[in-house]
């Protein structure tokens, strides 16, 4: 049983020349439900394009991404909005954390676009991460690894049933890097929630049991890519 | 808070702005000072006009030499300007006796102390006359009116306060009706009342008896017999056009102002000019304000895009994130509202002061149109039945100055959050989830 299944997705953006450029050109891909999965790619060469595929953020030119049963390369533009806030959850390599408002609100925020904002579980999120000291601090405040810890509760503040996470650990040293990763499969673990992580550092990646490279994937090679 | 989208919209939006309070601030500030002229324009000449309208202290015409009314008017009813000539004492008796005049007060002017007038006329203006409906002057506590020969004076509030003038003070009046410290005269006069303020121009004057003016030390022998003006009450509407024939028509050796209310509108109507001044300042100033809200918005919205594509990243959709850009032209909006109350509240209460100090005259700049009509009916509702809805028309006439104001303001606010909402609506998520916060 799959729980993502993608096929046929192609998608190209305008080249500077006056063409397209075709960036993602995938025949096949699946993940199976509450499955940790690791992608490993070079830097540049379109995964945060897939990820954003995925997350409904862009739209593909062609193919289809069934996603718990529904085709969100069909759904319009507001049913879009609804699957991430209610179905996916998104953790970004610089974090993404808003700057005015405080690690509960960054989490209570994330709660309230699918209704649903319950500050006890966002509490609760906080405290798994290890910041239930720190609810009422402004990401200044946070270190990087503390600013991370915040951004992997507010992917799973919906408990949604993807996380993506694009260079989760791209900003942050060995040591909080293997805490974040750690704290985000964790989490995911617990939630139920699965996993598709994209990195370039084969460290992350060797730590996943169901481990892909990009690059088999994709079917664009990364040096016709123009970042 | 974090419930519903409202409030959600609400924060983002109030957050964004305290991230830029200071282009925030200056886009308020400039929108409450132009709301703020454009309320004073029309407020404060309405109410001026009101104020002067209800200060002619209870008389119905004024008689003075040959000239202009409204300096006559200026003159003898709120002591501003020069009199434009001299009645004769004759002249005086003879209005005083004429079959038309309820009652006749001749005033003197020509001294002053320390810059406020002497007015020289008889005790009984003070004994008789009812400066407003039912409302005689009254002289505080352990003073009196003075005497018609004495070297007496009675003070009005505003002076005795200013300089500190009570009962028993002695002056010396100084010649000419600005002061000079050269040109004092050698009578003494003692302080004999202080009145209670009626919020007029006789709150501002020193009052003398008429023959203290008319005989002061160095004054021309020739004015010895003479009035400056002649404050009248009249038998009624009819009484006063039969005196307009006889004084303005026929005869040309005296100035009869009749009605009071229509000079002073004359005169208001040729400063006319000055408000379309004030209301093209207010205009610019308006302009300048809805620019810098539209930069400000600008500005935020520049600045927040990524912030933004993380907030659609998260779910929020486009309608969410162009409610959130509305929303803070609307707080840029309400605050200004609230800012151009406050500018006018301070331009109207300085104005008020000045008109105050200069003229006696008190003018209140917050008073709210009064509405008499839905007083007769149990509710508006029952006032609709009644009339129709055309009767709310003359409620909401009033105020209409005032729903300018706001509807204006909302659209300044709202036309500025126009296009950087349009922005925020039309901007690429994928893009802007790609730039460099």
């Amino acid at each position: 049983m799959t729980f993502l299944e993608v096929k046929h997705l192609r998608k190209s953006f305008p080249s500077p020349e006056g063409g397209k450029s075709l960036v993602v050109d995938l025949e096949k891909f699946s993940l199976k439900p509450k499955s940790l999965c690791g992608m490993k790619g070079e830097s540049g060469s379109g995964k945060t394009t897939f990820l954003h595929l995925l997350a409904g953020i862009l739209k593909a030119d062609e193919g289809s991404i069934i996603l718990d049963g529904q085709e969100v390369s069909q759904l319009s533009e507001s049913a879009r909005d609804r699957l991430r806030a209610e179905s996916v959850g998104y953790v970004f390599q610089s974090f993404n954390l808003l700057q005015g408002f405080t690690c509960l609100e960054n989490v209570l925020l994330a709660m309230s676009f699918s209704g649903q904002a319950k500050k006890p579980w966002a509490k609760e999120l906080l405290e798994r991460v290890g910041l239930s000291q720190r609810t009422n601090y402004y990401p200044r405040q946070l270190s990087i690894g503390q600013q991370q810890r915040v951004a992997i509760a507010r992917a799973l503040a919906n408990r949604p049933k993807l996380v993506l996470a694009d260079e989760p650990t791209g900003n942050l040293d060995p040591k909080n890097g293997q805490k974040a990763l750690s704290l985000l499969k964790d989490l995911c673990e617990e939630n139920g929630s699965s996993l598709l992580l994209v990195s370039h550092d084969e460290n992350v990646i060797e730590s996943f049991e169901n481990q892909f490279r990009w690059e088999d994937v994709n079917q664009v090679p990364s040096s016709t890519i123009e970042e | 808070m974090f419930h519903s989208h409202f409030t959600v919209i609400a924060l983002l939006a109030w957050r964004g702005l305290k991230q830029h309070a200071f282009s925030a601030f200056v886009a308020v500030f400039t929108i409450s000072m132009a709301g703020g002229l454009f309320l004073s324009t029309w407020k404060i000449k309405e109410e001026t006009l009101k104020a002067f309208s209800n200060s002619s202290g209870g008389f119905d015409a004024v008689l003075g030499a040959r000239g202009s009314e409204l300096k006559l008017i200026l003159n003898a009813m709120f002591h501003l300007e020069e009199s434009p000539g001299n009645l004769s004492w004759e002249q005086y008796e003879f209005i005083r006796d004429a079959v038309e005049v309820k009652k006749a007060y001749p005033i003197a002017v020509g001294d002053n102390y320390h810059g406020y007038r002497l007015v020289g006329t008889l005790p009984e203006l003070f004994h008789k006359h009812e400066w407003k409906k039912g409302s005689k002057y009254e002289v505080q506590q352990g003073g009196r009116i003075f005497t018609e020969n004495a070297k007496e004076a009675l003070v009005g509030d505003f002076v005795a306060r200013k300089l500190g003038l009570s009962v028993g003070s002695k002056f010396h009046p100084y010649h000419g009706l600005d002061f000079d410290e050269n040109s004092r005269h050698q009578e003494t006069y003692v302080v004999v009342g202080l009145l209670e303020p009626t919020g007029t121009p006789s709150d501002r004057v020193i009052w003398i008896p008429i023959k203290g003016i008319q005989q002061m030390e160095g004054h021309d022998p020739a004015f010895a017999q003479s009035v400056s003006a002649v404050l009248l009450t009249l038998k009624g509407a009819a009484a006063g056009f039969r005196l307009h024939m006889k004084y303005n028509k026929q005869g040309n050796q005296a100035t009869l102002v009749w009605p009071v209310a229509a000079t002073l509108a004359r005169f208001f109507d040729r400063l006319s000019w000055f408000e379309d001044i004030l209301a093209l300042v207010a205009f610019f100033v308006a302009l300048v304000g809805a620019l810098i809200i539209f930069a400000t918005l600008r500005t935020v919205m520049n600045e927040k895009k990524r912030e933004y594509a993380i907030l659609r990243c998260l779910g929020a959709s486009r309608q969410v994130v162009t409610c959130v850009v509305l929303a803070q032209s609307l707080f840029l909006s309400l605050a200004g509202i609230i800012g151009a109350l406050l500018a006018y509240g301070g331009i109207g209460l300085t104005a008020s002061r000045l008109i105050r100090e200069k003229t006696g005259v008190v003018m209140d700049p917050l008073s709210l149109p009064t509405l008499n009509k839905e007083m007769e009916y149990e509710s508006l509702w029952h006032l609709v039945q009644e009339e129709g809805y055309e009767s709310l028309w003359p409620l909401v006439e009033p105020f209409l100055p005032l729903l300018l104001l706001v509807l204006v303001i909302f659209l300044i606010g709202f036309v500025s959050g126009l296009i950087p909402a349009l922005q925020a609506y039309r901007s690429s998520l994928s893009e802007n989830l790609s730039r460099k916060s």
